[in-house]
């Protein structure tokens, strides 16, 4: 790895994407040489905020656009797994971001990376119900895993490491690599997980009339 | 050569302008995506941008026939808009602009309605009096030189084709509401039913709807489902009229006030056939010019902004990277009045 760069939040604590994301990526490029070294933009397409799903692979689609370079869309959660695995993680890996509105992303992969549970959206009581079903308890980390802590710590045999264990946070670099590796797709199309506002109303609605 | 790029609203636009001619002007619309809600929906908005804002912009210059070699700089809205919205083009706008270490120049979208009259053919020179109406903002401006405008009154509570929406709504039409009403009017009186003329008393040169569609409410209540269904047409004409009435009384008022040769007409509402014509009649009446550009510069589009952006303030690389998009509501109503040229300051950066 030549350079990676991670920006937490402001000082008023907000995300920095929309402001810092593009100084970030011009300071890894100038630390690899220059846009002549770089072969592929690699982005990661979420599941997680909308906003910053949005600026980031609004970002990656401009950089390709702009340089001519191919680019490749990859599972949030499926870069945290990896992460997890480079942790020294033998065994499954569950990856937990919090999904805001008091409920978790989650996906299950085998060692090898293979998934298991597909990405999904659910509560983190369903979460630790789903997890006193697996046989042996898998090696978990993520956003979601520390603010739900005490609903999923120990579900299953679970064990969550430490908040301040830099195993939590996505890395760009397991981006990179899963990229590098063929993994994710051609499209950067965003995993939202979730339909706008909006449709929900008018699904509810539709449902309600149906009753 | 100049790109621009324009996602405040629900329409995906990307232009490329030489000087004051355009080039190419793509204009994706997301109306069929919203129309079942009536309105604008922020976050199906945002979605649709980032899926069509690079294949926007791509074919933006295809139609022009050059290539991002050719470009010497990007535009792009940078606001007042849904913010979603808007960081889907500014992203998109930097990161492009950013690669190639192109200047990037933000620029203000309601000058942009006000530079849609400086493109060619037979740009309009400056001093003018300007009219923008659409579904997000309506005001009068005055426009004295080619780099800003001066509000001289805004709405204070719907924009006019907002109100023209939630009235279609009322009326049992589709979205967007203004080309419904307008097409149900043609069968209507328009003097069928009363409806006040707001802000008639009123000295200033400020608007109000709101008023409008409540006495609409009432007006239904009244007639119950099947009156309404059958006076639909006398309905739509009265408010319509009453709509245009404002307008037009306000810009004849701003008329009085000053001292003007042109007046400029634009936003989505400008396409409204009875307020062209009242329009027109007031300035024929006054000895007044009147300019009307042609309706797809007048709704949302980048070649507007691609306008504004020849006389705003290009920001050099790489003092953009840091650059924010801004909400409706976000500048302070009190603050300067006079807009264009969007002053940027580059911020100290936080890092963690
Ligand atoms: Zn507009």
């Amino acid at each position: 790895m030549i350079a990676e760069a991670h920006l937490g939040l402001s000082a008023r604590g907000r995300p920095l994407h929309a402001t810092g994301l593009l100084a970030e990526v011009e300071r890894c490029v100038a630390a690899a040489g220059g846009w002549e070294g770089v072969d592929l933009v690699a982005v990661g397409l979420g599941p997680g905020s909308f906003t910053g799903l949005r600026v980031g692979i609004a970002t990656a689609k401009g950089l390709t656009l702009s340089l001519g370079l191919p680019g490749r869309g990859v599972s949030t959660l499926e870069a945290l797994g990896a992460g997890i695995g480079a942790a020294g993680a033998t065994g499954e890996r569950l990856a937990v971001l919090d999904g805001y509105r008091g409920e978790v992303f989650v996906a299950l992969y085998d060692a090898e990376g293979t998934t298991i549970w597909e990405p999904a959206v659910m509560r983190p009581e369903v979460l630790a119900e789903r997890l006193d079903q697996v046989a042996t308890p898998p090696s978990v980390a993520g956003s979601g895993a520390i603010r739900f802590r005490d609903e999923l710590d120990g579900a299953g045999g679970i064990h969550i490491p430490d908040d301040a264990d830099p195993i939590h946070r996505v890395a760009a670099r397991h981006i990179c690599a899963l990229a590098a590796t063929g993994k994710g797709s051609e499209a950067l199309e965003p995993i939202y997980l979730r339909p706008p506002d909006a449709e929900r109303w008018r699904e509810r609605d539709s449902f309600q009339r149906a009753d | 050569m100049l790109l621009a790029i324009e996602t405040s609203c629900d329409d995906t636009c990307a232009a490329v302008l030489e000087g004051g001619r355009i080039l190419s002007n793509v204009i994706s619309s997301q109306a069929a995506a919203h129309a079942g809600f009536g309105g604008v929906v922020p976050e199906i908005a945002a979605r649709h941008h980032l899926e069509l804002a690079a294949p926007v912009v791509e074919a933006a210059l295809g139609e022009a026939g050059v290539t991002l070699d050719d470009v010497d700089a990007v535009a792009v809205t940078a606001g007042p808009g849904l913010i979603g919205a808007l960081l889907v083009g500014v992203s998109t706008a930097k990161a492009i602009a950013a690669a190639r270490r192109l200047p990037l120049i933000p620029v203000d979208h309601l000058q942009g309605h006000v530079a849609a009259n400086f493109l060619e053919p037979e740009p309009l020179e400056p001093p003018f009096l300007c009219l923008v109406a659409s579904g997000g903002h309506t005001m009068l401006a005055a426009v004295r030189d080619h780099r800003g405008h001066e509000v001289l009154g805004r709405t204070l509570d719907d924009a006019a084709g907002e109100a023209f929406d939630k009235s279609a709504r009322l009326l049992g039409f589709g979205y967007p509401g203004g080309p419904l009403i307008q097409q149900e009017a043609e069968g209507g009186d328009p003097e069928a039913f009363e409806m006040p003329v707001a802000m008639s008393r009123d000295p200033g040169l400020d608007f109000s709807f709101s008023g409008l569609k409540t006495a609409l409410v009432y007006r239904c209540r009244e007639l119950g489902p099947e009156g309404v269904a059958e006076r639909r047409a006398d309905l739509a004409a009265s408010f319509q009229k009453a709509v245009v009435d404002q307008l037009v009384a306000k810009l004849r008022r701003a008329l009085k006030k000053g001292r003007w040769d042109a007046v400029a007409l634009g936003g989505g509402v400008a396409a409204n056939g009875p307020l062209r014509a009242a329009v027109a009649e007031l300035c024929e009446r006054q000895g007044v010019r009147l300019k009307l550009v042609p309706l797809a510069l007048c709704t949302d589009n980048a070649a507007m902004i691609g306008s504004a952006a020849r006389w705003a303030t290009p920001i050099p690389y790489p003092l953009y990277l840091d650059y924010d998009a801004f909400a409706t509501g976000e500048r302070p109503v009190d603050g300067p009045k006079t807009q264009g040229g969007l002053e940027f300051s580059a911020r100290q950066q936080v890092r963690s």
